[in-house]
């Protein structure tokens, strides 16, 4: 046994190995307290010191959240809200950024630039004003102020998919619009397959992002048939008498899609994110 | 202009259209809406009522304003830069070559993507002084309990704490940034006798300016709209936004004043001032990012 | 590849444009029959929620032109965030239960529909049917815009095992002995305190300004010094006068002695945000005493009825000074844009009739009407002692401003408390803050 080798082999890979752990340690404690805590019984609950591991199951406790709490019913509106906004975003940002990245034509690039400022507005600076001009136009407690925006453009995914288009050869369309072909066949026929990987990185964050949005459905829906998880959860706990432990299953239930998600598209969360920001 | 550049310009603004459409009716025209509606006091029924400047002389006198404005403040001041420091070192982290590394960076980057409000649940469960892990262990260390929730000198930075959860996202882009990185600039180095750490601070650490002036920029935004955490950990800032109005940021304080006290006209007031704010804040990260940000040799 | 792909997107937009209008419809669709639908928004939660629906369902059983649907939403005394959201994007209720006091300020931003019209066609002895005080919350220049629903007063609750395992005879604290001095409700809870290792409470006597799990409120204790809160000739807000004064130098002095961060650290450990009323610190016994109100008479039967409870006076600042409290209460009002006045109307003054509050008495309410509240054959034993304490309840003053003004003094508590900030400063920021508003709705 080489000793200088083991050296080398603990710097390398041992002490790495060590520090990750403890990192992901870090990142998963909350989450491992929530599950441990969504199974424990009344009892455990309040006891001191805590207990690590449940004693006992209660698996009563997720049917509870699925029975007591009306978690269905949040489920599926959270689904269509962020379906919704995944379908408006996917099809206007692919659209626009054509237009702003295949087609050379004047006065581009200022508005592009406009459109790249508009990301340093925080959003609840339009918040008071919108919702008096949406109240105005009998949007309120409806999914249209959700769902409609995300079919005008987000300056983040515009950036994205302008980078992506950006990168692709010229001569890709200009074959077809000199054979006749308008660009919005360019764009359907050609441009559209082509954007397929990062469509997918668009729809998965708007999807996700929208799965997780709490102000604005705070402000625009009323009625709990409309609540999707987020709001639906804290005001059904305001409102009833809701164990921690059921709240943790809940809460459990709230983030598995959201997991499951990124499991099956893994690559597209890590590529989305590295898409366009690198050289920003 | 020759028949091409009109049919591209056509074309152009028809594809843009929907962008523009969005700028005008979802920016522009609420920006000077609520600019309108900041000199009158209107209550969101019936008209709104001119009364000059007195939502802003109302304003500066107003200790909740200059508190909310104070928390979000703080909250910005620590979670931006701690936020970059984390992401920095979780990408390190992500880019050692160890077999298993798909692994932990999944661990690592998960948490930034899900749910905050379901998060935030967590939180308060997670840090209650007697039931939950966080003080369990830390009484394991020998540390005080610290009660998170209830302390007005702790609420704020256990939101700073909850917010480096979301490290994951930021630090995938450090990895990209890290791996952009050529090779032969640490191996001049090496030959130059320098250590691992020199060769963080003088090649690593410059390479990624850009992607940390994003970061930033990102965070400086995300900052100054800080309210899910503090809504749900305040169940709703009834009477208070946590102790001592602890958690009253900015955009909550906006919130409660158009939604709970209806004063719309106040709170288009306060909306203005972030939007001021802000753009004054992201001008000067940019003209101050001109002094380090190395923008290599592209 | 790319055609399904398109008809994928084409399929999540019809769904979402369908998902985002369908609401509109079926709300159309309900009313074409004879049966006029309303809707009751309340805040309330159980237990009272549950008595509310059983509520509703008697008068809809006795009311066959008229459905009322019960709708819980979210929302507190002074937080209407959902009321005034819908009220404005035209999807409000018809009815609506508020805290009583904000009346006032809720018909100054507009969000009330004035009911003097049509109560006055209906039955206008309304008015002289109910108490003064509750009826006088319900005005705002003139017009009335709600009709009380019920009313309460805060007692001093007391675990009996703890008081006695302190080294006192629960016996002491018998009303029939009158009030006792703040001095010696001190000296008793200081010996039910009990501490861990670390020095955090593990058990506390008496907290006299929590406002998580009990009701240790500005006005609480304002009134017991003798505290007046505003001038209505004048309609000023008097928050600096000289029994506010006392009243938030008592609670500043009490979380000094207690130690304000250990008392904070103790409520967000047993009464955390939304902390379910079966874990209510009170009730599973880790407080001796608190002040609350009657409504706590059920929940101690529903979720704890084990527990060995007593209540008295209000502690008072001397000893053989009379007796003080606050009596608030909730209403029933109409938000604007309510189609069906005249059933709404029906509906909230059944609710607000003898029937309806003889039927929230069951949850441990107490009624505003004069004829249910001159029968004690209708409480039971411990009811009583709360009707009695009627007798010296003040109420908070009907301002246009009272929920700005609740708010205000809410921080002025904080900042006396856990800050151990000046009284004085804090109580004439309140002033500050709140008289320009009320001078500007008044």
């Amino acid at each position: 046994m080489d000793w200088k080798y083991v050296k080398k082999h603990l710097k390398k890979k041992t002490v790495p190995r060590i520090l990750l752990m403890v990192m992901c340690l870090f990142y998963l404690l909350p989450l491992y307290w929530m599950v441990a805590t969504s199974f424990k019984g009344s009892e455990e609950l309040s006891s001191f010191p805590p207990t690590l591991w449940p004693h006992k199951f209660i698996w009563q406790n997720y049917r509870d959240a699925v029975e007591y709490i009306p978690f269905l019913k949040y489920f599926i509106n959270s689904l269509i809200i962020a379906l919704g906004v995944t379908a408006g975003s996917v099809l206007s940002n692919s659209f626009i950024a054509y237009g702003f990245s295949r087609i050379q034509w004047k006065g581009r690039e200022v508005l592009f630039l406009i459109a790249i400022a508009t990301m340093f507005i925080p959003f609840p600076v339009t918040l008071v004003a919108l919702f008096d001009i949406f109240a105005k136009i009998g949007w309120i407690n409806t999914y249209l102020p959700l769902i409609v925006p995300s079919f005008l453009g987000q300056a983040l995914y515009l950036f994205m998919i302008r980078q992506f288009l950006m990168s692709l050869p010229k001569d890709l369309s200009s074959a077809a619009i000199i054979d006749g072909a308008s660009e919005f066949t360019v764009f359907l026929k050609i441009m559209l397959p082509l954007m397929k990987p990062v469509l997918a990185v668009v729809a998965i964050f708007s999807g996700v992002n929208a799965w997780n949005d709490f102000l604005t459905p705070l402000i625009y829906l009323q009625t709990e048939d409309l609540y999707p998880l987020s709001i639906g959860l804290q005001f059904f706990r305001a409102e009833h008498n809701v164990a921690f432990s059921q709240l943790m299953a809940a809460s459990t239930l709230a983030i598995v899609p959201v997991v499951i998600l990124f499991l099956l598209f893994q690559r597209f969360f890590v590529e989305g994110i590295t898409v366009g920001a690198v050289k920003g | 202009m020759t028949k091409t550049e009109k049919r591209n310009l056509r074309n152009g603004l028809i594809f843009v259209s929907p962008w523009i459409v969005g700028f005008l009716c979802l920016q522009v025209y609420p920006i000077l809406y609520s600019l309108r509606l900041s000199f009158t006091r209107y209550s969101g029924f019936g008209k709104p009522v001119s009364v000059g400047l007195e939502n802003f002389r109302t304003l500066i006198q107003d200790p909740l304003f200059t508190k909310s404005l104070y928390n979000t403040f703080f909250y910005t001041v620590w979670a931006v830069p701690l936020g970059v420091v984390v992401a920095i070192l979780i990408a390190l982290a992500m880019n050692q070559r160890v077999r298993e590394v798909a692994v932990y960076r999944a661990i690592l980057y998960l948490p930034s993507i899900l749910p905050l409000f379901a998060l935030s649940f967590v939180w308060i469960v997670f840090s209650n002084p007697r039931f939950g892990l966080l003080n369990y262990i830390l009484q394991g260390l020998g540390l005080p309990i610290i009660d998170f929730i209830g302390n007005p000198v702790w609420t704020k930075p256990s939101i700073v704490l909850l917010a480096q959860l979301g490290a994951g996202g930021p630090a995938l882009i450090f990895l990209a940034g890290l791996r952009g990185i050529p090779r032969e600039l640490y191996e001049s180095a090496e030959i130059d006798g320098a250590g691992a750490m020199r060769s963080f601070w003088s090649i690593t650490l410059p390479m990624l300016t850009p992607v940390i002036l994003y970061d930033i920029i990102l965070g400086l935004s995300m900052g100054l709209q800080v309210f899910t955490q503090a809504y749900i950990i305040t169940s709703g800032g009834v009477n208070m936004a946590g102790p001592n109005n602890s958690l009253l940021f900015y955009v909550f304080y906006i919130y409660k004043n158009a939604f709970q006290y209806t004063r719309m006209g106040y709170a288009s007031a306060l909306v203005w001032v972030l939007f001021v704010i802000s753009m004054i804040l992201a001008l000067s990260v940019f003209k101050w990012a001109r002094s380090w940000v190395h923008y290599g040799n592209e | 590849m790319k055609r399904s792909v398109l008809i994928l997107l084409t399929g999540l937009l019809c769904l979402s444009v369908l998902a985002a209008n369908g609401k509109k419809e079926d709300t159309a669709a309900a009313s074409g029959s004879d049966v006029v639908s309303l809707k009751f928004w309340t805040s309330h939660t159980p237990p009272d929620s549950d008595t509310l629906k059983a509520m509703v369902e008697t008068f809809n059983a006795g009311h066959p032109g008229i459905e009322v649907e019960f709708i819980q939403v979210p929302g507190s005394e002074t937080d209407v965030a959902k009321l005034m959201t819908a009220v404005r994007g035209g999807t409000g209720p018809d009815a609506y239960m508020l805290d009583r006091f904000t009346i006032a300020q809720r018909a100054a931003s507009g969000v009330l529909e004035d009911i003097t019209g049509v109560m006055n066609k209906k039955d206008s002895a309304m008015a002289s049917a109910h108490v003064p005080y509750a009826w006088a919350e319900t005005q705002y220049k003139g017009k009335t815009y709600g009709l009380p629903f019920d009313t309460d007063s805060r007692v001093l609750y007391f675990n009996k095992d703890l008081v006695k395992e302190a080294g006192y005879d629960p016996a002491v604290l018998d009303p029939s002995n009158g009030p006792q001095t703040i001095e010696f409700i001190q000296e008793i809870a200081d010996k039910i305190n009990k501490t861990d290792g670390t020095g955090q409470y593990t058990q506390v006597g008496f907290i006299p300004y929590d406002t998580k799990y009990s009701q240790g409120w500005h006005y609480t204790w304002g009134f017991v010094f003798g505290g007046k809160f505003a001038d209505l000739a004048s309609m000023k807000v008097t928050p600096t006068d000289p029994g506010v004064v006392a009243g938030y130098q008592f609670i500043k002095d009490w979380a000094a002695h207690m130690g304000p961060q250990k008392v904070e650290t103790f409520i967000s450990t047993y009464a955390p945000p939304n902390n379910p009323p079966e874990q209510d610190p009170f009730l599973i016994g880790k407080v001796g005493m608190m002040v609350n109100g009657d409504w706590v008479l059920h929940s101690i039967k529903q979720y704890h009825p084990e527990l060995n409870w007593g209540v008295t006076y209000l502690p008072v600042p001397e000893k053989g000074d009379k007796p003080a409290t606050w009596a608030g209460g909730w209403s029933m009002v109409i938000p604007t844009g309510c189609k069906n006045m005249d059933e709404a109307y029906e509906f909230i003054s059944w609710m607000c009739g003898e029937e309806g509050e003889k039927m929230y008495m069951k949850t441990a309410h107490l009624p505003t009407i004069k004829s249910l509240l001159a029968d004690d054959s209708s409480f039971d034993a411990n009811h009583l002692f709360f009707k009695e304490c009627l007798d010296f309840a003040s109420s908070r003053p009907p301002i246009p401003a009272g929920a700005l003004y609740w708010d205000g003094l809410t921080q002025a508590m904080g900042e006396v408390t856990l800050n151990q900030g000046d009284v004085k400063a804090a109580l004439q920021q309140v002033a500050d803050q709140v008289q320009p508003q009320l001078d500007a709705l008044k």
